[in-house]
């Protein structure tokens, strides 16, 4: 496989006439992807990947500022070590100005930490770790997807609505697992709900039999569940196979595409929050998925979905600012709007959170696709389900 | 002058022209791969002059790590202090460990290191409040030499102090070696049981072999923490002691030096490869099963071996 | 009481996972004093080959027929051309050659497979939940308690029944009075080696259906097999099938009372049990 570099130039190269390609030899914009491609997590950066080949596609007869835009891949294998290592080659070596497609969040902590240094931009698309924007946020940190907190917050503002009283919280028992549930507990609790349990499995569980024991003594009607991609995908076929999800639902912080094909048919009437459903109705989110899908033969998960948006996000704020120049990106970005796949979205000025509608969604089986997918049964808008600025209070 | 002589003053010219020569990210990488380098050797003052395969070894490095940045971040103690806490936190929590760990031998002795290592891992993993459980501590500073001393920012300083702290590391674990506490260490490694039936006993010389190795161990986790910027768990994960081993038997069983070349080769091989392919592990996979096969004894092993018919 | 008689069955089932994940384990330490690293990969193998004969024939049945002797006869082929050269050689070099086996074996199956995990449905007969007088428990858990003991009786047999099986056992107290006995050792430990990632390859087609087929499965288990090995003694089949009760026992009482604590307390019964009794419950002394 040859050396992930992705010039833009070269076809373009070819295809304009001699006397604009003059113009075209200029600097290009670099853009470096530290992700994991390899090792247990691949499955997240190789969609910051998909939808770079995407985006680089779609851009390449512009360009941005009429510059070449080049993507430069690494892989970190996951590994927070290495993507710190990854990363600062990016910087050093290959001279990029925007980092992005980090897919861990202990990997963006400890990534991040090292902009404000390096002065360069960390753009998140994938990573929903709250202190990203609270207590760990710095100037060159940006981000455009969903966060944790404000995918829990959909998910309680939809049953709150429900007819659903009682709840059992399953976290798997790292960062985000506890504080999601955390936060879904405070949330739900002040919507006048109860939360009659909650546990946290060791990350790696292969056998939720006991969880789902105890889930099936509580008598919720639902059972949220935090837990990272595998696991998920584990609970849901125990459950099923337990008959545990007739009598309780299964409530996912993230409904992922990936469990979806995974687990197939058994997870059809779990639902959720999608950081970016694919089935949102809009003509440019139509026309994308179409485009995704010829490209790459699969349809758009969360993580396609918000990475072409990060992208597509920044390559309009350069074009503001007029330079690929750190300092003014960043004052080009602060407040600005950009009209999204999902919806518009708001860069916020004092935690650089992007403020967007939130998906309340369901898995759903339809026979024009190969396997299950979300479908939306709540919208909500932006300032509903972001959290306050360098907060985790909802207004 | 004699070669070896010659080649350690080689090496030594080498690593202080260095910043004049090396880009700046060549410069990062190097001192990247000196840290590796310490973690390494000082798994072969256990592996290759003792004999004892450990499995943990990664978590005194964890711990070296997680002391220096919690001095450095929440103190702002000048370097040296991060370094000492670092190194006494690992050689502390090694003495009880060792002390068990020693009663076992052989694979028993190796799957206790296991089963250590990964608790403390676990114990790493969940104490939130301390180490910031799985998201780990991020944003540790590179503070000054000494209070009201130059600050250790730069990319070269930086690398002078972990140039200085390997080259003097390296030096002290020859001196160990090659002392009578050394011989007695290559005695157990050679037979255990002979050395047992000629009225010594064995343990004592394991356990503080041991906290010696978990020291050096700690003071490579030591500079890794500012040096990157954080500490995880990840870095007491088993794996990563695997890796360890695989650094030792690449760069030469019981040769010190050996080990520290080990570590920077195993690490370019993986940059180099994971550029060019993300299915690089094969790659690495198949070098090493190719060095354990046919050169035992690792690059510098072989390397000595070959001198010497020469 | 329906709780407990679900709590106990769950805990046969996870035992019955675990042995047929680590009697191989065992069985390789015991006779070739090897530890394998790779062995987690192998049982990641068999999930996948299980996936493929699956989505190949449309039944399950066939894959727990064909893919342990596929899986076994490649661990047989890598044995015998890596790891035969340096037997002789201070063990942490064949500790680390399997390793490295690991490291390739498992990037190969992401080239094959890709990253989404694969699922597998359990065969007609044993999908769903049986009625045990008002609990619903499922088939296929309780197909895994049968299969374990099943695989379990089996291998005990062999060993201790049959001509094979007695070369094995000489093979393991002592080679070289063995070799000099006339077997043929190198041949024994190709075949011991092979079977045990048979074994391994059909705990990787039992767990399928129930965990799925995933990267990160090997690694997953690997610790767990250990811990198993380590209690019930390293080399003794029986002390395997002890080991797993206890681990699968501790495991599932663990999640239900205190599961934030659970890893760690095996940590602490693995390291109690290599201090006191390094050779487990059911092993040899050395």
């Amino acid at each position: 496989m040859r050396r992930r570099r992705f010039l833009a130039l070269s076809a373009a190269t070819l295809a304009t006439p001699t006397f604009l390609r003059r113009a075209w030899a200029q600097a290009p914009i670099k853009i470096g992807m530290p992700a994991a491609l390899s090792g247990g997590y691949a499955q997240y950066g190789i969609q910051a990947k998909r939808a770079a080949d995407l985006f680089a596609k779609d851009i390449k007869a512009k360009g941005i500022l009429g510059r070449p835009v080049e993507f430069i891949f690494e892989d970190t294998a996951g590994d927070p070590a290495t993507a710190v290592r990854k990363a600062q080659k990016l910087v050093e070596k290959d001279g990029v100005k925007f980092l992005t497609g980090v897919a861990l969040s202990s990997e963006a902590l400890a990534v991040s930490a090292k902009c404000p240094e390096w002065k360069v931009i960390f753009m998140s698309t994938i990573n929903g770790a709250g202190t990203l924007t609270t207590k760990s946020f710095h100037r060159y940190f940006f981000r455009v997807n969903t966060s944790g907190p404000m995918g829990a917050r959909a998910v309680s503002l939809y049953l709150a609505e429900s007819p659903m009283k009682r709840f059992f919280a399953l976290g798997a028992d790292y960062a985000w697992g506890r504080d999601s549930v955390a936060s879904f507990t405070s949330q739900i609790t002040a919507a006048k709900k109860d939360i009659v349990g909650t546990d946290f499995p060791p990350v790696g569980t292969k056998d939720f039999a006991s969880y789902i024991a105890k889930i099936r003594q509580s008598r919720a009607d639902g059972v949220f569940l935090v837990l990272p991609g595998q696991d998920a995908t584990i609970y849901m076929k125990q459950a099923h196979q337990f008959g545990l999800n007739r009598e309780v639902k299964p409530i996912m912080e993230i409904l992922e595409l990936e469990n979806m094909k995974a687990v197939g048919d058994a997870m059809v009437g779990a639902i959720g929050s999608s950081r970016y459903p694919f089935t949102v109705d809009t003509p440019k989110n139509r026309e994308f998925v179409k485009r995704f899908h010829e490209l790459h033969g699969v349809y758009p998960d969360m993580f396609d979905g918000e990475t072409y948006e990060g992208l597509e996000w920044l390559a309009q704020v350069i074009t503001k600012a007029g330079t690929d120049d750190v300092e003014k990106v960043i004052d080009a970005w602060e407040d600005s709007t950009y009209e999204g796949l999902e919806g518009p979205f708001l860069m916020r000025k004092c935690d650089h959170q992007a403020v967007q509608p939130g998906f309340a969604v369901e898995c759903v089986k339809d026979p024009k696709y190969p396997h299950p997918i979300p479908k939306i049964l709540a919208t909500y808008p932006g300032d509903k389900v972001t959290p306050k600025c360098r907060t985790e209070e909802f207004s | 002058m004699t070669r070896p002589r010659l080649l350690a003053l080689a090496a030594l010219v080498a690593l202080a022209i260095v910043p004049w020569v090396l880009a700046r990210h060549q410069l990062s990488l190097l001192t990247d791969l000196l840290i590796a380098g310490l973690f390494a050797m000082s798994l072969d003052l256990i592996l290759g002059y003792t004999g004892m395969v450990s499995f943990g070894h990664a978590a005194y490095f964890g711990l070296g790590a997680y002391a220096s940045a919690l001095v450095l971040l929440h103190f702002t103690q000048p370097i040296p202090v991060a370094l000492l806490a670092g190194a006494v936190l690992a050689g502390a929590v090694a003495v009880p460990v060792g002390w068990f760990s020693t009663r076992a031998t052989g694979i028993y002795f190796a799957m206790l290191t296991l089963a250590f290592a990964q608790f403390l891992y676990t114990v790493a993993y969940k104490w939130r409040d301390l180490t910031g459980g799985s998201d780990g501590i991020a944003g540790v500073p590179k503070t000054q030499l000494f209070w009201g001393g130059p600050s250790l920012a730069s990319p070269s300083a930086f690398y002078f102090l972990v140039a200085v702290c390997v080259v003097g590391s390296l030096a002290l674990c020859r001196a160990v070696v090659r002392s009578p506490f050394g011989r007695a260490l290559q005695a157990i490694r050679e037979n255990e049981r002979r050395f047992t039936s000629l009225g010594r006993d064995p343990r004592p010389f394991k356990l503080v072999v041991f906290v010696i190795a978990a020291v050096f161990a700690g003071l490579a986790g030591a500079l890794f923490a500012p040096f990157r910027g954080f500490a995880s768990p990840e870095v007491m994960f088993w794996v990563f002691s695997g890796q360890g081993l695989m650094m030792v038997v690449m760069g030469g069983i019981g040769t010190l030096v050996g080990p520290i070349l080990g570590a920077m080769v195993f690490i370019l091989i993986q940059e180099l490869l994971s550029s060019y392919t993300e299915h690089w592990m094969i790659f690495t996979g198949l070098v090493f099963i190719l060095i354990v096969i046919f050169l035992p004894g690792g690059l510098v092993g072989t390397a000595r071996r070959l001198g010497a018919r020469g | 009481m329906a709780n407990a008689v679900e709590q106990l069955l769950n805990a046969l089932a996870l035992a019955g996972l675990l042995f047929l994940v680590s009697a191989g384990l065992s069985l390789v330490f015991g006779i070739l004093r090897v530890v394998n690293f790779a062995h987690g990969v192998f049982y990641m193998l068999g999930a996948y080959l299980g996936f493929t004969t699956v989505a190949l024939t449309g039944w399950f049945w066939p894959a727990l027929v064909v893919v342990p002797p596929a899986v076994g006869v490649l661990g047989a082929v890598l044995e015998s051309s890596t790891l035969r050269f340096i037997y002789r050689r201070p063990p942490i070099y064949q500790l680390l050659l399997t390793f490295g086996l690991a490291l390739i074996l498992e990037e190969s199956i992401r080239v094959l497979y890709g990253p989404t995990a694969k699922g597998v449905e359990p065969p007609p007969l044993l999908q769903g939940a049986i009625n045990l007088g008002g609990l619903l428990y499922p088939r296929y858990r309780l197909f895994l308690v049968v299969l374990g003991c099943a695989v379990g009786v089996a291998v005990l047999l062999f060993l201790r029944l049959t001509r094979a099986g007695l070369v094995i056992r000489a093979v393991a107290q002592n080679h070289e009075m063995a070799d000099c006995l006339g077997a043929d050792v190198a041949r024994v430990r190709t075949l011991v080696f092979g079977a045990a990632c048979a074994l391994a390859g059909l705990g990787g087609v039992a767990a399928a259906p129930m965990t799925t087929a995933y990267l990160g499965m090997g690694i997953g288990v690997i610790v767990d097999a250990f811990v198993v090995v380590v209690v019930g003694g390293l080399g003794s089949i029986g002390g395997s099938m002890a080991g797993s009760l206890i681990v699968g026992a501790a495991q599932t009482w663990g999640a239900f009372y205190l599961p934030e604590t659970a890893m760690v307390i095996m940590y602490a019964v693995m390291g109690v049990i290599l201090v006191f009794r390094p050779w487990g419950l059911l092993g040899e002394e050395e």
